[in-house]
């Protein structure tokens, strides 16, 4: 099972333990801006997927730990699904007491580094709901920049394009 | 971790990324209307993945059902149980070059027996859309009794038709 380590987080692959505090986020009002559908089979069957892109790719969204706590707080990371225009590095962060301290932004930033250096993308976006402020501040905390000519999975959505960093 | 099982045609395994385009044309084609599609390929993208990741949550699921020589891809069985559903499901979708060679007959049987007699299932249905003709059919052909339904939220009244039991098949 692949594990990353940041200083504070242990990321690692979901795995169906995950499903209570996954369903309770995205059935919840904090998911508005992560295709919530408020359909609890739907959101099955989303989680679902999250574990299969695993096994197709190899790699997914990483499920957010504390070091010494295996709850999940969040899912971060690789997410192509061939209908997608780039590779995408994506984020949600499930647990609202767990905000306000840079995990997502430490998160993500691990996630970015392995993309680079171990699943060797040469590029990485984050597409990002225009609404959602609190996304694109944290795109811009990773450096990030709004990229007009690139296509989303959708017009609206915003590109944002992550700066290639070395570990 | 997903079982390989062996019938007189058929492999039954793991779906894996290379039977995509042949899912993703079964899904975009006019047979997946009777199961709320056609679906774009971003939708059988999500829709494969959700295929291998409800045997990581579930212990079991589907197969991707292969011809036994060429492992040609040709159609979607086994065991199927999301959150919404009234109760474990014996699922069969063939695709279009399987259509007439009783290849869901013959996975469907297997999917059953592993059902029952690996993972101790004591009884088992089918939910099967009334103008699916072929998949009443084949529901009558494995002795399976209708006339119990389930009202789903999303998707509406379902019709539940119920296998034999495992000492019924004894």
């Amino acid at each position: 099972m692949s594990v990353l380590q940041t200083e504070r987080l242990i990321l690692r692959q979901p795995t169906p333990d995950d499903w209570p505090i996954y369903r309770d986020f995205m059935m919840s009002d904090r998911a508005r801006y992560f295709g919530s559908s408020g359909d609890l089979g739907a959101t099955w069957k989303a989680f679902a997927a999250e574990l299969g892109h695993w096994q197709i790719y190899g790699a997914g969204l990483w499920a957010v730990t504390l070091r010494d706590d295996d709850m999940i707080i969040g899912l971060v990371g690789p997410w192509h699904p061939p209908h997608w225009p780039e590779k995408e590095i994506g984020w949600m962060m499930l647990s609202a007491a767990h905000e306000g301290r840079g995990i997502a932004t430490e998160a993500v930033r691990g996630s970015l580094e392995h993309a680079f250096d171990v699943l060797g993308w040469d590029t990485a976006v984050s597409y990002i709901w225009p609404d959602n402020k609190r996304s694109v501040r944290l795109a811009e905390k990773l450096g990030a920049d709004l990229d007009q000519g690139a296509m989303g999975p959708t017009p609206e959505t915003l590109v944002y394009r992550h700066p290639k960093v070395a570990a | 971790m997903i079982p390989v099982l062996h019938t007189e045609h058929l492999t039954m395994r793991a779906p894996r990324w290379d039977d995509f385009e042949a899912y993703a044309a079964f899904r975009g084609s006019d047979r997946a209307k009777l199961l709320g599609g056609p679906f774009t390929r971003a939708q059988a993208f999500n829709q494969l993945a959700e295929i291998i990741g409800h045997w990581t949550l579930r212990g079991y699921g589907r197969w991707m059902v292969a011809d036994h020589k060429t492992d040609e891809p040709l159609g979607i069985v086994g065991l199927y149980y999301p959150e919404d559903w009234p109760e474990p499901e014996i699922a069969w979708s063939v695709f279009e070059n399987a259509e007439g060679r009783g290849v869901a007959y013959e996975a469907a049987l297997a999917a059953r027996d592993y059902a029952y007699n690996t993972l101790g299932w004591t009884t088992a249905i089918s939910l099967i859309e009334p103008a699916n003709e072929r998949s009443v059919a084949l529901g009558r052909r494995m002795g399976c009794t209708d006339g119990e339904t389930y009202q789903h939220e999303t998707l509406g009244l379902m019709h539940i038709w119920r296998h034999p039991s495992p000492e019924d098949l004894a």
